[in-house]
């Protein structure tokens, strides 16, 4: 294990050729060493050797389905995952000691990656009114503020809860319980902020938010698009689904517009092959498409589908399924059709040819199953374009059976199951009337705050208190710097938090870290050890129990943490027995069995080996829409306008990062090293735009504001991304993102498409 | 392509045989060659087999099922292949007539194995006679899945269309 850092790291930008494969024998390199870094190699041992495993550690990296149980490998886990879980498992502490030799203002200058390697926290901390230092505070005095501030409200609408994708099914469940009974709607998760635009339109057209593929539809699948992801350095155990699709005979579109390592080759270290082999070839095709044509291109495609059906009635389409379980289909083929080639080539970059031949694909394949991620869902037409993929499934009858469906791929472990237990601000009547029943209060019916409208709201004062179960609000969400200052209009801030992020350093008035049990330890509670549950990607309901004696003693559950908190402000009005809870976690998933559906008998199907497989409607003949049909879509979006002089930029993660976490300034598979404050351009867009290789430049987005956003000080790098487009890590650009730049219908922010322009560095330029 | 087609009296009505063959996790119990089953959703299984020509795991789609008269299945796995079809038709004394017709698609060095689909014939009416064995002793099914599958999607009655039993609120 070695020390935590004391400085910012001093490191010079090098840039490599980007990687042609993922994975293989480096990937393990990086995981020990980064694991042995942090931690020793015993608990290394022990987490690794039961993450993913029955009865073991879920890993909190991302919501990728484990196989069955007795077909998992010994070593269950990615590179990523590896260095996620022992990032966690880290033996480097801080407490009381840390706080006083760093101010707040101190560590608000401090990046990302260094306030995470300073270790795990060990005690709650208070930040009291005007005071610049965090200091040491007791768990019933920390509960006790929080409860005060939250009683003297004018309105529990001014209480704002947050939760990201680490809380459990249990967590989530008692977090949205609290908030109701308190009388508030106001719970933003991070699905506002990474795949909402799915759930919106799955929801509206197939009647489900939940993708409906599992790993064996994806093993069996004919052809396998992979839309706007990156599986080599966000879910890299797909590329072992993907290679055994391709063992199958399967063939694999990527569409992107970063040629990335994990969509070319992939070497598996599980295999010989992967070892010393030269590994699977993964895309068969890789279309560059700009960011955001994703549209244009399944618009297009529709259009090719419904011709060749024309040049050979009853052999393309299937009209059995169109007629027996949509709707909407004639006025989406006049819509469809009208789609002009022009536009289509300009939103893509794509040529028409290459668009045919993947029509072709198509024609050839019986089963095809979509796969995306953020690459889409986080445009202003977002909801369209995936609307039209559905459209794209269902003209060829692509949901329903074996190897086929649409498979949004998830980013953070229960994203999906905190959304499945009421963490939405919108639940329906249905669910609010089911905990009417069960617990005898009337929760409130007004829709609360998403993301992006808590955002707006602390903006505009109206928010007093802040709660986020896990994550780092502030890195996550767009326009860091006006987040940032409506955060600080807050009374009370706080956290309850693993490690130190930067959001604990922008605080309200108070501000409390409240330090919690991670995923990897034993959570020990009144009635014995406890386990959690978590919903994968592909609706797998199952428990994860941590293995590793606790980084301190006086770490509190993130369930303990709620119940205390409810208790305290809630009293026995209305009685919900939240010490009950905090007891045995068995008794909130009585609970959940009782109002969400699915969840009968809970408790006993979730410890059978591998969980609880939730039912997908639309694999079981339902379509929960309204008309009891899948729907076809009419779809149209316009571009965004990127005058000349500017690019499109995506905002991305690193290999070496997770979430808003960078572990280091490399991004092996790109070729980038020592740096993040780099933009990768086309180097013909580099050319054209009169830039060097290497030229310091600052990126200013363009809004319909007049706020000039400015992301100062970034390299150019040359990279072969497509035209009129650029690629910066985020969180450090997403301070470029204007807040009210959402996907219609969703409000997620369009972290995927900022229009930037590139002005010489104002940093370090000689003054004039 | 070899086939294999199979016959077998089975002194139960047709509904306890058809309601007992959809119980696919049962397989195990009273079929000598199966060795588990999982029935991943209502058009796919996964079957893992301990001998025969069939050896491994393989994961089957039904492509066809109607209830009390038929069920059609594919394989999913490249190697070895194999499609079938198990029908039920009444008898005239009440009982069934349960016939199994089998397509294997032997193109690896299974198929140059001489017999080979003898062998897999007798495979086959070996765990018919265990099927009307289990069910005949036990005289009722131990349960039933009644749904009708065409072109491999379930099809529900339009009142059902519309009711399910999962969340259905948008997942961002």
């Amino acid at each position: 294990m070695k020390k935590a850092p004391g400085d910012e790291p001093d490191e010079d930008l090098t840039v490599t050729p980007p990687k042609k494969w993922a994975a293989g024998v480096p990937a393990v390199v990086h995981a020990m060493e980064y694991s042995l870094e942090e931690t020793s190699a015993r608990r290394t041992g022990t987490t690794l050797l039961t993450m993913n495993q029955v009865d073991g550690i879920d890993c909190p990296g991302c919501a990728w389905a484990d196989p069955a149980p007795g077909h998992r490998h010994r070593n269950e886990y990615c590179e990523n995952g590896a260095k996620h879980i022992n990032d966690e498992a880290t033996t480097r502490r801080i407490g009381a000691d840390f706080f006083r030799e760093h101010s707040v203002s101190d560590l608000a200058g401090r990046s990302d990656a260094w306030l995470n390697q300073q270790g795990r926290l060990t005690e709650p901390m208070v930040k009291r009114p005007g005071s610049d230092h965090y200091e040491p505070i007791s768990w019933n005095d920390a509960v006790g503020l929080m409860a005060e501030e939250l009683t003297s409200l004018d309105t529990p609408d001014e209480a704002v809860f947050y939760t990201s994708g680490r809380a459990s099914n249990e967590a989530a469940f008692v977090l949205q319980l609290f908030a109701r009974a308190l009388g508030t709607n106001n719970l933003p998760d991070c699905s506002n902020l990474c795949h909402e635009s799915s759930g919106y339109a799955l929801h509206e057209t197939l009647g489900t938010g939940k993708g409906t593929v599992s790993l064996h539809d994806l093993h069996h699948a004919d052809l396998i698009f992979l839309v706007g992801q990156n599986p080599g350095s966000n879910h890299p155990r797909q590329l072992s689904a993907l290679e055994q699709a391709k063992r199958n005979g399967a063939r694999i579109i990527a569409v992107n517009p970063l040629p990335e390592a994990g969509l070319l080759r992939f070497k598996n270290p599980q295999k010989p092959r992967g070892v010393i082999g030269s590994g699977t070839q993964i895309a068969d095709r890789f279309l560059r498409i700009r960011n955001g044509g994703d549209l244009a291109l399944f618009q297009a495609l529709n259009r090719l589908l419904l011709e060749a059906e024309d040049a050979r009635p009853g052999e393309v389409l299937d009209h059995g399924f169109i007629d027996a379980d949509t709707t909407g289909f004639e006025e989406f083929a006049r819509h469809v059709r009208g789609v002009e080639w022009d536009g289509v080539l300009a939103a893509t970059g794509l040529t028409r040819e290459e668009i045919e031949q993947v029509r072709d694909e198509v024609l050839r394949s019986e089963r095809v199953v979509v796969c995306w991620a953020m690459g889409l869902t986080q445009h202003k037409h977002a909801v369209p374009t995936i609307r039209e993929i559905v459209n794209f499934l269902l003209l060829r009858g692509n949901v329903g059976r074996a190897g086929t469906g649409a498979c949004p791929v998830r980013g953070h472990s229960n994203v999906q199951g905190d959304r499945t237990m009421g963490i939405w601000e919108q639940m329906p009547d249905s669910f609010l009337d089911a905990l009417k029943e069960e617990f005898g209060f009337d929760p409130p019916r007004a829709h609360g705050y998403d993301s992006v409208n808590a955002i707006r709201a602390m903006r505009e004062g109206k928010v007093r208190f802040f709660l986020g179960l896990a994550g780092n609000f502030v890195r996550a969400t767009p326009d860091s710097t006006v987040t940032e200052e409506a955060v600080r209009r807050c009374r009370l801030t706080a956290h309850i938090s693993t490690k130190l992020n930067r959001s604990h350093t922008v605080c309200g008035d108070t501000a409390l870290i409240l330090p919690a049990l991670g995923r990897t330890e034993k959570d020990v509670q009144a009635t014995g050890e406890q386990f959690v549950t978590v919903e994968n990607s592909m609706s797998e309901v199952h428990t994860s129990r941590g293995r590793l004696r606790p980084a301190s003693s006086l770490l509190l559950s993130d369930i303990a943490i709620l119940c205390r908190l409810a208790r305290r402000t809630l009293g026995d009005k209305p009685d919900i027995a939240w010490e009950r809870f905090e007891a045995d976690y068995g008794v909130i998933r009585d609970h959940i069995a009782r109002i969400v559906p699915g969840f009968e008998d809970y408790n006993r199907r979730v410890a059978r080996p591998g969980g609880i497989q939730l039912m997908n409607p639309v694999n079981e003949g339902v379509y929960s829409t309204g008309t009891g049909r899948a729907l076809f879509t009419r779809n149209s979006a316009e571009a965004p306008r990127v005058p000349e002089g500017h690019l499109l930029l995506q905002t991305l993660r690193s290999h070496d990062q997770w979430n808003t976490v960078p572990y280091t300034s490399n991004d092996r598979y790109r070729g980038i090293h020592g740096s993040r404050r780099v933009v990768l351009v086309n180097p013909d867009d580099v050319r054209a735009l009169g830039l060097s290789d290497g030229e310091r430049v600052d990126l200013v987005s363009v809004w319909t504001d007049d706020v000039e956003r400015r992301a100062e000080d970034f390299r150019v790098v040359p990279y072969p991304t497509a035209r009129g487009c650029a690629a910066a890590y985020y969180p450090e650009t997403n301070l470029l993102v204007p807040l009210d730049s959402v996907a219609d219908h969703s409000n997620q922010p369009t972290f995927k498409s900022i229009v930037v322009r590139l002005e010489p560095a104002r940093v370090g330029a000689p003054q004039a | 392509m070899h086939s294999i087609e199979q016959t077998i009296q089975i002194a139960v009505p047709v509904r306890t045989a058809y309601n007992q063959w959809t119980q696919f996790q049962h397989f195990p119990r009273f079929m000598t060659t199966v060795r588990e089953v999982d029935q991943i959703k209502p058009s796919l299984t996964s079957w893992t087999l301990a001998a025969g020509p069939l050896h491994g795991t393989f994961q089957a789609e039904i492509v066809e099922q109607e209830p009390d008269s038929h069920l059609v299945w594919r394989s999913l796995d490249e190697r070895p292949g194999h499609r079938g079809r198990v029908s039920f038709t009444p008898t005239p004394d009440g009982g069934t007539a349960l016939t199994v017709r089998m397509e294997l698609g032997l193109n690896g060095p299974a198929g140059l194995v001489p017999g080979v689909s003898q062998a897999a014939g007798r495979v086959v009416a070996a765990e018919l006679r265990h099927f009307k064995e289990y069910i005949e002793g036990l005289g009722q099914e131990s349960g039933a899945w009644r749904g009708t599958i065409r072109g491999g999607r379930l099809r529900r009655a339009e009142a059902e269309r519309n009711v399910s039993g999962v969340p259905c609120w948008p997942h961002g």
